[in-house]
């Protein structure tokens, strides 16, 4: 066999993009696929559920979905069904009356407005991630957030980039909108997200119009967005771009805004009327008397994001969209590790998809209800992104957030502003000697800085917490993923005991009047914990 | 034998005799499977440093390198080009300019850094089957493979999984990764580790972005656990996790010792030219890191790339660029370290030749690279591109034909600057290249001491132009190591000819070239190469 055939061999249709390639091609070796996961879930069936599908477990959380099936405590997570539609989800309050400010345009300003606008921008951009860390941190389910900030390093848009800024109240906007969005019908989705204000701007929407084609969005639709690499010509990014010809968002108010402020509006002379041939179809020249907004987002947009669901090749065995978002929440709650996950899971998963009509709620449940999350291989390779490590830990403690949001740009999640189009990396990315020190010296001063008493209440929640041997347990099984060695366990007992305490003295110290010197012993236990590799797994 | 076994063989080094490995046939040559040890000598012992800048986002080379004389760049361009009244820099005895941007920055920027010897300008860099998506064109530049070269890869989806100088360590250093100096043997500035510095056996590299906080850093990151022994996924996380502990607290002495022993000679401006800062003071401070990367954003100007006079985003990034690498080089003489040091930008493609409707250009395919540094031969490496066809309605989207592989740098800087044979080369880039001779001196006969000119040529080719049945000629001065090889004009190899002893005297050589078209025919005798072009009429 010469190299050419070996090759040959190893490669694989998916497009997914691998930037940390040790041990690449293994997987978790689970052949359980995605029928049910019967019975009721045990206490590590439940915390391991909440690690992946919430931020962490907590003890509220942790005894509400103890003892159900997966059925029973998926659906819980995922709160009530919405119709984005037809029946809303509520939204969450603003961060702020500063969400319908307006501004001129600051490229058109003098440079002293414009460095005034921008630091107004600056800052309401800080107070837009603080709003949403706080959002994650408050919310009673927050699997509802997960979702919204995987949406987020999806369908992504920067705060910052080239040399200008996103407009914040549209980010606000969009932010919310992915909310109403992130269980719904996926092709509703991605049409909310072709014409969002935030996008609009952020791909060059706005400057794309009919003669002088801007393919950025275009392009991106495709490779990040929907199918990845490998299903589309660049004749077809060049001919998607001109679909999406003709749309603008008021973001100034020194600009016109025919539907209100942060509205999205079409133009019609600047939308190309040609006929486009792409991914095997035809959107059909118009008549000028056809081009309105209502008609070229129904047979246009619309059009369009029909042909790219209908994408498959190898006789149906490939969709390309849900191949593609299939891979990335199998990446996002199972394994992030960036190879493809096993080929009978993701035929089942992509059936899901199809069966269900592209409804994400559906989807979801799926994965998490299936009999392939709940397998032991499964449970803690999962590195912690900033938002699990830093929210879920504030969350798991009754820690305040405070510090969050800046804690977890240091370490390269900027809520509204990752590094670029892609998003965030993810896997191994999260962890360097750039940021490993960072989220060691987060989680030391948010130990230190929980108050004594909550400290005592928070490890009273334990059965058995007046037992220093069963609190270490405890705290272990809450805090790590999997169960860790005797001399480990030995160790982290020795840890809460310190200063020569006594095992038998434990009862006294933490049932006495006087918190300060349960909160030390119980400090000193928790920066032993948060030493080990195994905290940032989940 | 599947691939991540050959990449792994190919990578780190094997104990294997040169003579006794086992050799694929690829194209007429052998590839390793098992790869001899790195044949040149021990990088470890070399005080030559690396230094690579990445122009993340596409950087346009049209207007980096302007053909001013050319009309039709003037018609592609209307909004964006630079004029004549700009004051662009002619590059004597061309019609190719420096951006205005490029030469007002630090001492006369990248005119006088060229008319001093210290720069060198490739135009049309890029390499076959270009891909326009940001992520996949940066990881072939990064990774050092193309996987549309068809005799390597066959599969346009395969994934890229490691660096060219990720490769390159593991390559060379036998005991990789188990036992390594006290220093990284790569420092990227800012970041997450870049797929440039892995390796299938491990990463050659550690990310920092603010030295005086990686300095600060409290001791005593990493628990004292051992690695855990399993080879299944948890493991593998939790081992990767601590090993990055372990780096954070091994590595961080040695860089505050060169860094704070370090000094800069120059008053470094914000940005890129900081990261360059940062890097003389290592440098300067004696720290033995061989490759320094270091990134700078914002490329991709889909939209307002420039406005007239050359103001705006791009030419601010050019004049950053610019600024860097003249301050450094700057530094580097006035500290005596001039001459150890090469470097090169990379970007991941460069732009449209015609210029979208956005004041912007969209995704493109080559773009011009620099390489600097006290050894590096100054002058222009290619031509200006012929932009006639772009004005034709039918050609308004394409792109540029690149004019040399992208490769041929990093094999020339590998043989050249840090002593790698041929072989290695191969062994870390899967193929042959024939150098530019940017840093070699050798692509021309004169004091070539093993071979004679005659009949008015180091190696004559007859006939030539010619059918395809070619008889290459050539004198030896004394007996030589001689291989005679074909390479396309970009610089790839195709066939090997010859190889062999030869004893002094003319040698005359018979070969049929495999297609019609232009070859160089390249003679190397100990290492020095002569290329002739070759015209085959099929």
């Amino acid at each position: 066999m010469n190299r050419r055939d070996f090759l040959r061999m190893n490669t694989s249709g998916s497009s997914f993009r691998a930037r940390s390639p040790q041990d690449w091609d293994d997987t978790l070796g689970v052949t359980a696929g995605l029928e049910e996961r019967p019975g009721q879930l045990t206490r590590a069936d439940a915390l391991h559920l909440l690690r992946r599908f919430t931020l962490a477990p907590t003890h509220d959380l942790l005894a509400e979905i103890e003892g159900k099936t997966a059925q029973e405590a998926v659906e819980l997570l995922l709160g009530p069904v919405y119709d984005p539609e037809l029946n809303p989800e509520p939204l969450p309050e603003p961060p702020g009356p500063w969400v319908d400010s307006t501004e001129e345009d600051p490229l058109e300003a003098d440079l002293i407005t414009r460095n005034q606008i921008e630091k107004r921008w600056e800052n309401q951009h800080d107070m837009l991630r603080q709003w949403w860390v706080e959002r994650m941190h408050a919310e009673t389910l927050p699997a509802r957030e997960k979702l919204t900030l995987f949406w987020s390093g999806h369908f992504t848009t920067e705060f910052t980039f080239d040399d200008v800024y996103s407009v914040p109240q549209l980010l606000y906007r969009q932010n919310q909108m992915l909310r109403s969005y992130r269980q719904g019908d996926l092709k509703q989705f991605v049409e909310q997200v072709t014409l969002d204000g935030a996008m609009l701007a952020y791909l060059g929407g706005e400057l794309n119009v009919a003669g002088n084609p801007n393919e950025n969005y275009a392009r991106e639709l495709f490779e990040l967005f929907t199918t990845g690499l490998g299903w589309y010509s660049e004749a077809e990014v060049q001919a998607s771009a001109r679909v999406l010809t003709g749309w603008k968002a008021s973001k100034y108010n020194s600009a016109p805004a025919p539907r209100g402020m942060y509205k999205s509006y079409f133009i019609p002379e600047d939308h190309d009327i040609g006929a486009k041939e792409l991914l095997g179809g035809i959107i059909a020249a118009r008549d000028e008397d056809f081009n309105t907004e209502v008609l070229v987002r129904r047979d246009e947009i619309r059009g369009m994001i029909e042909l790219i669901f209908a994408l498959e090749r190898n006789d149906g065995r490939e969709h390309a969209v849900a191949r593609f978002i299939g891979e990335k929440l199998y990446h996002y709650f199972i394994y992030s590790k960036p190879v493809a996950p096993p080929e009978d899971f993701m035929l089942q998963l992509q059936q899901r998809f199809i069966d269900n009509n592209y409804n994400m709620r559906a989807v979801l449940g799926a994965i998490l209800r299936s009999a392939h999350f709940y397998e032991p291989a499964v449970r803690g390779v999962q590195i912690k992104t900033p938002a699990e490590f830093m929210v879920g830990f504030a969350r798991q403690m009754g820690a305040s957030p405070a510090t969050v949001a800046t804690a977890m740009a240091q370490v390269e999640q900027d809520l509204f502003d990752p590094r670029d189009v892609s998003g965030w990396d993810g896997y191994r990315a999260w962890i360097s000697t750039k940021t490993y020190p960072l989220r060691a010296a987060f989680t030391r001063e948010l130990i230190r800085a929980i108050p004594d008493a909550q400290l005592v209440d928070w490890a009273r929640r334990f059965t058995g917490f007046d037992d220093a041997y069963l609190l270490t347990a405890a705290v272990e099984e809450f805090l790590l993923p999997r169960p860790v060695s005797t001399e480990r366990h030995d160790a982290y007992v020795d840890a809460l005991l310190t200063g020569e305490t006594r095992d038998y003295e434990w009862p006294e110290i933490i049932g006495g009047t006087d918190p300060g010197s349960a909160a030390l012993r119980l400090r000193s236990l928790l920066t032993a914990i948060s030493r080990a590799p195994d905290f940032h797994l989940c | 034998m599947k691939r991540r076994d050959f990449l792994k063989y190919t990578a780190a080094a094997s104990a294997v005799a040169a003579g006794a490995a086992q050799g694929f046939r690829l194209g007429g040559l052998p590839v390793y499977a098992q790869s001899p040890p790195m044949l040149g000598g021990n990088v470890l012992e070399s005080d030559k440093i690396l230094i690579i800048v990445q122009l993340f986002g596409g950087n346009d080379g049209l207007n980096t390198i302007v053909p001013l004389n050319d009309d039709n760049y003037h018609n592609l361009r209307p909004t964006i080009r630079v004029r004549p009244e700009d004051n662009p820099a002619q590059i004597a005895g061309s019609e190719a300019y420096f951006h205005p941007a490029l030469v007002d920055s630090f001492d006369g920027g990248f005119l006088k850094l060229h008319d001093e010897g210290r720069l060198a300008v490739i135009q049309g860099i890029g390499y076959e089957h270009p891909n326009l998506s940001h992520f996949r064109s940066t990881d072939i530049w990064l990774s050092g493979y193309n996987p549309r070269d068809e005799d390597i890869f066959s599969d346009p989806q395969v994934r890229l999984l490691d660096g060219w100088v990720g490769r390159f360590f593991a390559h060379s250093i036998p005991t990789f990764p188990s036992d390594l100096p006290s220093y990284p043997l790569a420092i990227q500035i800012g970041g997450q580790l870049s797929l440039m510095l892995q390796s299938d056996a491990g990463d050659a590299g550690i990310a920092i972005t603010d030295p005086e906080r990686f300095f600060s850093q409290d001791g005593g990151l990493s628990a004292d656990e051992a690695a855990l022994p399993g080879v299944d996924a948890y493991e593998k996380e939790y081992n990767y996790i601590l090993q990055v502990a372990q780096a954070s607290d091994r590595y961080k002495d040695e860089v505050k010792a060169a860094y704070e022993g370090g000094k800069t000679t120059i008053q470094y401006g914000e940005g890129l030219p900081q990261q360059f800062g940062t890097v003389a003071r290592m440098i300067s401070g004696g720290l033995g890191t061989k490759v320094y990367l270091l990134r700078m954003g914002g490329f991709d100007n889909h939209v307002n790339q420039a406005f007239e006079g050359q103001t705006g985003f791009h030419p601010a990034l050019l004049q950053q660029l610019s600024m860097g690498i003249s301050q450094f080089m700057a530094d580097a003489v006035n500290q005596g370290f001039a001459d150890r040091v090469v470097g090169m930008t990379v970007t991941e493609f460069g732009r449209r030749p015609r210029e979208n409707g956005s004041r912007g250009t969209d995704h493109g395919t080559t773009s011009v690279q620099f390489v600097f540094g006290e050894r590096v031969r100054a002058g222009l490496y290619g031509d200006n591109p012929d932009l006639a066809r772009f004005l034709k309605d039918s050609d308004r989207n394409s792109n540029l034909d690149y004019q040399n592989d992208y490769r041929r740098v990093y094999a020339e800087i590998l043989e050249v600057l840090f002593g790698a044979e041929k072989a290695d080369v191969e062994a870390i880039l899967g193929k042959q290249f024939v150098h530019m001779g940017i840093l070699d001196p050798a692509i021309s006969s004169v004091d070539n001491p093993f071979v004679n000119q005659f009949s008015g040529a180091a190696l004559r080719l007859s006939p030539n132009p010619s059918a395809g049945n070619v008889s290459a000629a050539f004198e030896l001065k004394r007996p030589a190591m001689v291989d005679i090889s074909l390479y396309s004009i970009k610089g790839v190899h195709e066939m090997r000819i010859r190889h062999g002893m030869f004893n002094r005297g003319v040698h005359s050589v018979h070969f049929n070239a495999p297609n019609g078209g232009v070859w160089l025919c390249v003679l190397e005798a100990e290492g020095r190469q002569i290329a002739e072009k070759l015209v085959v009429l099929r």
